[in-house]
């Protein structure tokens, strides 16, 4: 419940923050943070690395776009059908992967190949895809409110709620499969898939529902940058997509929900507070990597968590380490 | 056709010893530190960068650039194993995201020294050997035979000397070697630093071939791990000859397919192999 409490706040922000920049990289980090909280599911839960994260995540911007543009559906049926596509893509994916039981390492090759095939599908099919130079989306989602006004989902404002409201409710959903049973097994296998095996956990079906929620998360979070930012390209399927993904999970602590987004904040924030040129932004990045595996192998979230142990305020319970089993 | 077909077969063989080399980097930095060093494409483009600078800006002779490069490479890889890599052993995902860390910093390191204007060096040894049906350019065979030999030399090193059995007990059982008096601490920098210096030297022959990119490591490295894992990691034999199969089934492959998808033929050889035999080519069925 005090985990819940520590939203509210965030609805109040565009009441008291004028600042459209800032504005603009909260609704990248709500949006990101929906990737890397998915993205967590997969990897910091089930502790399978995953790097179709970014293909799932791009294939869904596509699809998004594509239905609407051929089939004439709004942005919502759009975005079901980029969700069930990714999710169908993710069942062949992690049944081939999960099947012949690839451990950690071949599992992350393997899946990058895939999403390296999509990637170079999405970039030479120029009739549909329009290659390398990308498609503008000059439409943008509408909302039906309460009152029966239709409002389209333009400018800072809506898209602040409209994205915190989305990373909300995958939050929610995280947390449920986390918590349920399921959450659960995917402890066992994360810690010791034999022995989950050994104590007739399906190790194959939990591995593959965790890859397909966390894909599923990563569509919502594809459709709506996508529309966010107004244009698609083959870069949302790169490997530096799926690094970044990773850092975020790292660098905020893979170990709980809040850490993610954290780590979405400060990578998408990072840029605009130090003012910098390209070149050292890339090093600083670099060197954020490298020191949090060095330094803070569990996060900032394990850092805090450690300095607050027994003084469960605000920030601490925001910030709450899962439950070990 | 025929003789397209095989020079494209000679094409194929050649970059492949480059993909080979790094490959090589990859199995024994695998087998003998438990990491998979993805850093090894940057290190490749601080030989490459290294040797341009050498040459066109310095004027040095080129054999005597390579050599130079390849040394600062293994300094590189010497500051890298006790500043990062020393603490990742045996921990995949850890030494991962290290060395991909260590690929941003050193991609802007050299973006910040040499910019991001492609370099392109001046061409060493001009001229062709003409075999009759088809012709190599002289700096080709001549990067394929120094690969070659470089890594017979390297098979022959790790059979036949006491370092190399010592590195071969070691992968196989780390107590036991350490037991029998192998220093395990350097055994795993060295590996460390030669399979850096290995890197530096394939981006060093690069340099002469290819315009030169800062990013230019990134494709290599994902063809050095695709050829380790292909022929079965742990294999120094097998690394030159995975390179070569992919590199032939690349050029092959994009003669009767799409160019486009070149890159896709060797990953989808790659996951077939992974999925049925995950010991790969030339390792144990599993």
């Amino acid at each position: 419940m005090k985990a819940g409490l520590a939203w509210l706040p965030l609805f109040a922000v565009p009441f008291l923050v004028h600042n459209e920049v800032a504005l603009t990289i909260l609704i990248f980090t709500y949006i990101l943070g929906i990737l890397a909280v998915s993205f967590n599911l997969i990897f910091g839960y089930t502790g399978q690395l995953s790097m179709f994260h970014a293909a799932a995540f791009g294939i869904a911007a596509y699809v998004t776009q594509l239905s609407m543009a051929y089939l004439g559906v709004s942005f919502w049926i759009g975005m079901v059908i980029a969700v069930l596509a990714v999710s169908v893509l993710s069942v062949i994916v992690g049944t081939i992967c999960f099947r012949f039981k690839l451990r950690e390492f071949y599992f992350a090759i393997v899946t990058l190949a895939f999403s390296e095939m999509v990637r170079l599908v999405i970039l030479n099919w120029n009739s549909v895809t329009n290659g390398s130079l990308g498609i503008n989306l000059t439409s943008k989602p509408t909302l039906w409110l309460p009152t029966g006004k239709v409002i389209t989902v333009e400018g800072t404002m809506a898209w602040y709620y409209l994205s915190l409201v989305a990373l909300l409710l995958t939050v929610l959903v995280c947390t449920r499969v986390v918590r349920s049973w399921m959450g659960r097994c995917f402890a066992a296998i994360r810690l010791n898939d034999q022995l989950a095996d050994t104590l007739g956990i399906n190790v194959f079906l939990y591995k593959l529902v965790s890859f397909l929620v966390g894909n599923a998360g990563a569509a919502v979070a594809g459709a709506l940058y996508a529309f966010y930012l107004g244009y698609i390209e083959p870069g949302y399927l790169s490997i530096d997509q799926s690094l970044a993904i990773v850092a975020m999970a790292l660098l905020g602590g893979r170990d709980s929900m809040a850490g993610p987004i954290i780590g979405a904040f400060i990578l998408t924030a990072l840029p605009h507070v130090i003012n910098l040129g390209a070149e050292m932004r890339i090093m600083v990045y670099g060197f954020i990597l490298m020191l949090t595996i060095l330094l803070l192998p569990k996060g900032i979230v394990g850092l805090v968590a450690r300095r607050r142990r027994g003084a469960p305020g605000l920030l601490a319970a925001l910030v709450k380490p899962r439950d070990v089993l | 056709m025929l003789q397209l077909i095989l020079g494209q077969l000679l094409n194929g063989i050649i970059i492949g010893t480059l993909y080979g080399i790094i490959a090589l980097g990859v199995t024994l930095t695998f087998g003998i530190t438990g990491i998979v060093n993805f850093a090894l494409g940057a290190f490749m483009a601080i030989g490459a960068y290294v040797v341009w600078y050498l040459t066109d800006s310095l004027g040095l002779a080129y054999p005597l650039a390579i050599v130079l490069a390849v040394v600062a490479t293994a300094l590189g890889g010497l500051v890298a194993d006790q500043t990062l890599f020393r603490f990742t052993r045996n921990n995949l995902i850890n030494g991962l995201i290290v060395s991909i860390g260590l690929i941003s910093v050193i991609q802007a390191a050299l973006l910040l020294i040499w910019t991001t204007t492609p370099k392109n060096m001046h061409y060493v040894l001009p001229g062709i050997f003409n075999l009759g049906w088809f012709i190599v350019p002289r700096m080709r065979a001549v990067v394929f035979l120094v690969l070659l030999g470089v890594i017979l030399a390297t098979y022959a090193a790790l059979t036949r000397t006491w370092a190399g059995r010592a590195a071969y007990a070691f992968a196989q059982a780390p107590e036991a070697a350490k037991l029998m008096g192998v220093r395990t601490g350097l055994l795993q920098t060295g590996v460390v630093v030669y399979s850096t210096a290995l890197a530096g030297l394939g981006g060093a022959l690069y340099a002469s071939l290819y315009s030169l990119e800062v990013s230019m490591g990134s494709s290599y490295i994902l063809k050095g791990v695709e050829a380790a894992i292909l022929a079965g990691i742990g294999s120094v034999m097998g690394s030159l000859i995975g390179g070569i199969v992919l590199g032939v089934t690349e050029a092959i492959g994009s003669l009767f397919l799409p160019v486009a998808y070149r890159d896709v033929y060797g990953l989808v050889f790659l996951v077939l192999i992974l999925l049925f035999r995950p010991g790969g080519l030339f390792g144990a069925g599993r």
